[in-house]
């Protein structure tokens, strides 16, 4: 009778993990881009990079934070002038963060600087997150980023400007619980 | 007190063993893909001595493939289905992947044998030339990569690459 919960648990969490699919457009994407980056970090390299973090310190908040993750993934594209990535190349992806089960948290559209941030968080249950979707669009760069795993917002901040995803220049844990 | 070291010592050697298998596998994935041999390098066994007493960027042996005159490397979406059907299998994972247009050159690095020390296969291809490379980097190393992804490449380029602005 206690296999039930426990094989519920199975299935349930991959799916509640589920990584967001990357288009195939994303490819055609990398053939027009100067430069292009990807990152992928899977769960037992995180884990591993989370031990050798100090546990003190100004590494203590991305070991927490890497203890819970099952993957990063970053792409990032780099044009060598503007109009060379379609804005509906990213439709594919925000088609999968829609509510109920994400909620964009933070879109910013600077004018001055032509620049266009949606982040999208999806609810992991007690106060923590269960994946995070950055979309960074710039006239001549792309960066997507997806995050799977359970993190506590008030570590959030830590991640930027590691593994290649950008750094956040707003409070991303306060506007969490503000928005909930 | 040897009947509990052996299981011990025969998985590191397992271990070991496995990154120089994997080493093998991909020059001979490459060798197969492209029709080409690897290039014979002089004095490899010198620059192997050079790297495990000093050491760069943090690194432990060196296993260095050179390939030639190949046809061409240079479409990227036919080398990443290469990568991924033929290299990226059993135990190696692509962690970061650079691509730079104008000059052709894709970089791949693979995460091998996880641990303290972590086995890294370095892949570059240009349009007709690719290189190998199989290091063991500590985990400074390891996160000074991650810190970083775009820049990682250079942390293994030599100082003639560095030069040329490559």
């Amino acid at each position: 009778m206690r296999i039930v919960p426990i094989l519920l648990i199975a299935v349930l969490t991959p799916l509640a993990a589920q990584e967001i699919k990357m288009p195939a457009s994303l490819d055609k994407l990398a053939a027009k881009a100067d430069e292009t980056v990807d990152v992928t970090l899977d769960g037992p390299l995180l884990k591993l990079v989370g031990k050798f973090l100090s546990s003190e310190g100004e590494d203590q908040p991305a070991r927490k934070i890497l203890s819970g993750l099952q993957s990063i993934t970053v792409k990032s594209y780099e044009f060598s002038s503007e109009g060379q990535y379609d804005p509906a190349d990213l439709e594919e992806i925000r088609a999968q963060v829609k509510a109920p089960a994400w909620s964009r948290i933070v879109g910013v559209r600077s004018k001055k600087d032509r620049e266009n941030v949606d982040v999208y968080f999806k609810d992991g249950g007690n106060g923590n997150l269960g994946g995070i979707v950055v979309l960074c669009a710039e006239p001549r760069e792309l960066t997507i980023v997806s995050v799977v795993g359970t993190i506590d917002p008030s570590q959030l901040a830590s991640l930027g400007g590691q593994f290649g995803i950008p750094r956040f220049d707003f409070e991303i844990g306060a506007t969490w619980r503000d928005a909930k | 007190m040897t009947s509990r070291l052996l299981p011990l010592f025969l998985a590191a050697a397992g271990a070991a063993a496995g990154a120089g298998h994997e080493f093998d596998r991909v020059v001979k994935a490459i060798e197969q893909q492209y029709g080409v041999k690897r290039t014979h390098i002089p004095l490899m066994g010198l620059a192997n001595f050079v790297v495990k007493v000093a050491h760069p960027a943090g690194s432990a042996g060196l296993k260095l493939a050179v390939f030639e005159d190949l046809p061409d490397a240079g479409d990227p979406a036919e080398l990443n289905r290469f990568m991924t059907d033929k290299i990226c299998t059993g135990r190696l994972h692509p962690m970061i992947v650079t691509r730079e247009r104008p000059s052709g050159e894709s970089t791949y690095i693979l995460t091998g044998e996880l641990g303290k020390s972590t086995d890294l296969f370095i892949a570059t291809f240009e349009p007709h030339e690719a290189t190998v490379i199989e290091v063991t980097v500590n985990m400074e190393t390891l996160l000074k990569m991650l810190a970083a992804p775009g820049k990682a490449r250079g942390m293994f380029e030599s100082d003639r690459d560095r030069d040329d602005g490559r």
